[in-house]
């Protein structure tokens, strides 16, 4: 009688639940969508014994769009690990290690997750700890602020890379209006004032760890009926209420804008430049052709870095990635380069390498190379549960959905060289450009 | 017999078979390492590993084999620890015929060209020179804490070398190198994924082609004794102060007394894990920094990864103690405060109830770590190195239900103390320090929050505790002299 009653529950707070076979995606996912807008997806793999347990919440860095609030996303992550009242901090931790999980979290600029792998048998007793603290979470001033110490360790733990100073400078230069203006972990005296922002961290909590804002995976070796049957009972009480941030459009940048800045510390001299490109858009053959041209022109195999890793030698590497964000963010460029003297025979030469893509087309042969090499780098990336789960999060941050990665795979996979050419014709202009050039002390 | 043309060893095989993996995988180990780097080219078998990886074979430049392998998405690559060399790589099925061409071509006939030469040696020249000095103190922590307990031993560099070594290696030196050790007597295939016997065969055949040679063994040495605890403070420009300290320890994993301390050792410090209890006492109660944890194996770029390293096998063993970054105020502080959890540990043995939740945590916890083919055919490998037949994880997990608390407690006693050991601290103003620690003077905290009574309580205790160091233990070399 009381399965029955569970059963017609169910029927009443699921608006839906449905399975589906991807294109691209190898494996079959089940969605499970409650009326407070909570969403589940579902992908069992294999028979490992373990299941990956992922909480995306769409909020990271980007949402601090209140003045003196920068690395308050990745502050808050640290404090939802301090417990309920129904488990406080060292109940939770204790139970997470009686149950052997590996458990952590991290923060970007679009969202914070939250993950655990643990045996199958723990998921209902996850799930029960994992959905309490989401929507009972409760933390004394005194804890808080005990925190914000040990967020500032993090922060001078990552000061001590050049890397992370360039890209800070990066962000800083690059953007007026927008929050990207500022790294995930902060700008260190927003990090310094953080204990004293108690009340504010509670407002954070009740605006963004909402149910429509929240989206739960779960990948491995579990069983689909009963994990439906208990999402529906630990999701179901949790209130909507979710408050969108109000964040600045950034406006378009007039010119090309240059910092160099000086190390304090020996380092290799660092040139990474941005070009300001769109928001994620899985369908849109300018864009999603920035995703291309990033292994093209920057790639192990394209002729830069033939020339100046391999044959010149006066990089030690060159990189480039494609920012896939929720808001219009930089096509990135880094390069670590050997001798000071050649900083700017190196920057001539990444803008020969655009130049000459807005005029000459790639191969037919090449583009078809790279297509092959997306396939498989995608398929071999899935190789656990733990890896089939980590690569989610971000589409679901974009598009709250998976379906994009099939929608981003045909786009890619019908791309032309003259989409190439049209699309950094679009982007790579002067007038989008940030350049910063990072010396070490001498 | 096979119908190989050599007979397979089958002792010198590991197979990891899964027919639903799409891909295969390959890892084969030579017994080489940064220990057999003749005295005056430290890094060589680094340097060595990487021309297999990142350099040409006979048939085709770096260049070529970058462009035959970017269709398949794949690669391989060698990696040089202490004792181990690996060349591994991993490939869809649908690409195995094309990619196995350029693996084997790689692994026999390695052109050792001058152009890949010059760019790899500067590379790994610049690494030292710059990088690991400048640009992450923890890690320079730890290389400056293992360089000083194996000091004149064949352990007594890190694998990158140093940079006289690394400069006076040339490419006949590499080429002595790999002649003398990828032979065909000193390797273990490890091979996984969706794999036929045939495969197997093949590959076995192919690394037949390599040349006649010796095994390489491991001779035993001895490692210096360490009298009282001695200090090495690196002094530079930081505004954070990374803390390693450590001493030798004679226990391997695979004995009954290994498990019964990797207990005592997850509840003092799981690598990056808030369980530990220096985590505990440091970051999570004090907030002087993002983690505290301990080790009795050696866990190379600790601050990249999760979970243990494969691979990285080895005859001699550290306990070791990993402070990340504190405020350069609370340097002695923090410092006391982990010296005086170790030392109650040390005597006072675990307790019951935290003997339990973490052998319970441990059972489980070890199932996160070879969720991969490739990272179950590294375990299988380690399992050959340290000769344990029943498999390292599955012992580590049948041990968790067998071990007692007195096990653990004796295994305390017999393999860790308190009295002598090596420190490092990364960090400005060398001088101050060192009047602090040789006078124990107290270590004041304030923090800019708040604390409960019972943390001011206990650090009434760390501020005074007394660590005992003698100030003639105590140098302080300038960061620019390191690993010259």
């Amino acid at each position: 009688m009381l399965k029955y009653i569970i059963t017609l529950l169910l029927i009443i707070f699921m608006n839906e639940s449905f399975s589906k076979e991807s294109k691209f995606f190898p494996f079959k996912t089940h969605e499970v969508v409650l009326e407070n807008g909570f969403k589940a997806i579902l992908i069992p793999v294999g028979n490992s014994g373990l299941v990956s347990y992922y909480s995306v919440v769409r909020t990271g860095s980007r949402d601090e769009w209140e003045e003196g609030k920068s690395g308050f996303a990745h502050f808050f992550e640290h404090m939802m690990f301090r417990g309920t009242d129904r488990f406080p901090g060292n109940v939770y931790d204790s139970i997470i290690t009686s149950i052997g999980a590996n458990a952590n979290a991290y923060t970007s600029d679009d969202l914070t997750v939250y993950h655990l792998n643990f045996a199958s048998e723990d998921l209902a007793l996850v799930m029960d700890l994992e959905s309490d603290r989401f929507r009972n979470l409760k933390y004394s001033k005194e804890q808080f602020q005990t925190e914000s110490g040990a967020v500032y360790g993090e922060y001078r733990k990552g000061r001590t890379s050049p890397w992370s100073v360039a890209f800070e400078e990066l962000r800083d230069m690059a953007f007026d209006k927008h929050t990207y203006k500022h790294t995930t972990i902060g700008f260190e005296r927003d990090i310094k004032d953080m204990p004293n922002l108690y009340e504010y961290s509670i407002s954070f909590y009740n605006r963004y760890y909402r149910p429509e804002n929240v989206t739960l995976v779960i990948v491995g070796d579990f069983d689909i009926e009963k994990t439906k049957k208990i999402i529906g009972e630990y999701y179901k009480p949790w209130k909507p209420g979710y408050v969108m941030p109000k964040i600045e459009k950034e406006p378009a940048q007039k010119a090309p804008r240059f910092k160099e800045v000086q190390y304090d510390g020996k380092t290799l001299p660092l040139v990474i430049m941005g070009f300001k490109t769109d928001e994620f858009r899985a369908t849109d053959k300018n864009f999603i052709s920035t995703v291309s041209f990033a292994d093209l022109a920057f790639g192990e195999t394209s002729e830069i870095y033939k020339k100046l890793v391999l044959k010149e030698q006066k990089v030690q590497f060159i990189s480039a990635s494609p920012g896939m964000n929720r808001d219009p963010y930089m096509f990135e460029i880094y390069t670590m380069i050997k001798d000071e003297k050649d900083i700017d025979y190196v920057i001539g030469e990444i803008n020969n390498t655009i130049e000459q893509f807005k005029k000459e087309k790639v191969t037919v042969e090449k583009l078809d190379r790279l297509k092959k090499n997306k396939k498989y780098s995608f398929l071999m990336a899935l190789d656990s549960p733990d890896a089939v789960a980590s690569i989610l999060p971000q589409y679901i941050t974009l598009a709250n959905s998976i379906e994009v990665i099939d929608q981003m795979s045909e786009t890619m996979m019908n791309l032309t060289p003259d989409d190439i050419v049209k699309s950094v014709n679009l982007y790579f202009t002067e007038n989008n450009r940030n350049t910063i050039v990072l010396k070490g002390t001498k | 017999m096979t119908g190989s043309l050599y007979s397979m060893d089958e002792k010198r095989i590991v197979k990891e078979i899964d027919k639903t993996d799409p891909s295969v995988s390959l890892r084969i180990w030579f017994k080489a390492g940064a220990k057999d780097d003749p005295a005056g080219k430290e890094g060589l078998a680094m340097l060595t590993a990487q021309m297999l990886s990142e350099g040409g074979t006979a048939r085709n430049t770096y260049e070529q084999i970058l462009e035959k392998m970017f269709p398949m998405a794949s690669s391989y690559y060698a990696s040089a620890s202490m004792e181990m060399t690996i060349f591994a790589g991993r490939v869809h099925k649908d690409n195995l015929d094309d990619y196995l061409k350029l693996f084997y071509e790689q692994l026999l006939t390695p052109a050792f060209g001058e152009e890949d030469f010059s760019r790899i040696k500067q590379n790994s020249l610049n690494y030292l020179k710059t990088t690991l000095k400048y640009s992450n103190d923890e890690e320079l922590g730890k290389a400056v804490l293992y360089n000083n307990i194996f000091a004149a031993t064949p352990y007594g560099h890190i694998t990158s070398g140093t940079i006289s070594g690394l400069e006076s290696i040339t490419l006949q030196d590499v080429k002595d190198f790999y002649a003398k050790y990828f032979n065909r007597n000193n390797f273990v295939l490890g091979i996984g994924g969706d794999v036929s016997e045939n495969l197997v065969k093949q590959v076995w055949d192919n690394l037949m082609k390599l040349p006649e040679g010796k095994e390489n063994t491991f001779k035993d040495f001895a490692v210096k004794e360490i009298k009282g605890k001695k200090v090495t403070i690196v002094e530079k420009n930081a505004s954070a102060t990374a803390i390693s300290m450590g001493f030798p320890m004679n226990l391997l994993r695979g004995s009954r007394e290994w498990y019964a301390l990797a207990i005592a050792n997850s509840w003092l410090g799981e690598h990056r894990n808030s369980s530990s209890h220096l985590y505990q006492v440091i970051r999570e109660q004090r907030g002087l920094n993002y983690g505290d944890y301990s080790y009795i194996e050696n866990f190379p770029n600790g601050g990249r990864y999760q979970l243990p390293p494969v691979n990285v096998a080895r005859n001699k063993q550290i306990f070791e103690i990993w402070i990340r970054p504190v405020p350069n105020e609370t340097k002695h502080f923090a410092f006391r405060a982990a010296m005086r959890e170790f030392k109650k540990l040390v005597e006072d043995g675990m307790a019951k109830e935290d003997f339990e939740l973490t052998r319970k945590f441990l059972k489980n916890y070890v199932l996160n770590f070879a969720t991969t083919t490739n990272e179950r055919l590294g375990y299988r490998l380690d399992d050959k190195f340290y000769g344990i037949s029943g498999g390292h994880l599955l012992t580590y997990r049948k041990m968790m239900d067998e071990i007692t608390l007195e096990e653990v407690n004796s295994a305390i006693k017999k393999h860790w103390q308190y009295g002598n050991m090596e420190i490092v601290f990364i960090t400005d103003n060398a001088q101050e320090l060192t009047d602090a620690l040789a006078s124990d003077k107290p270590s004041p905290i304030s923090y800019a929050t708040p604390k409960s009574q019972d943390i001011l309580e206990e650090d009434k205790e760390i501020i005074n505790f007394p660590v005992k160091i003698d100030k003639n233990s105590i140098k302080t070399v300038k960061v620019e002299d390191l690993f010259k």
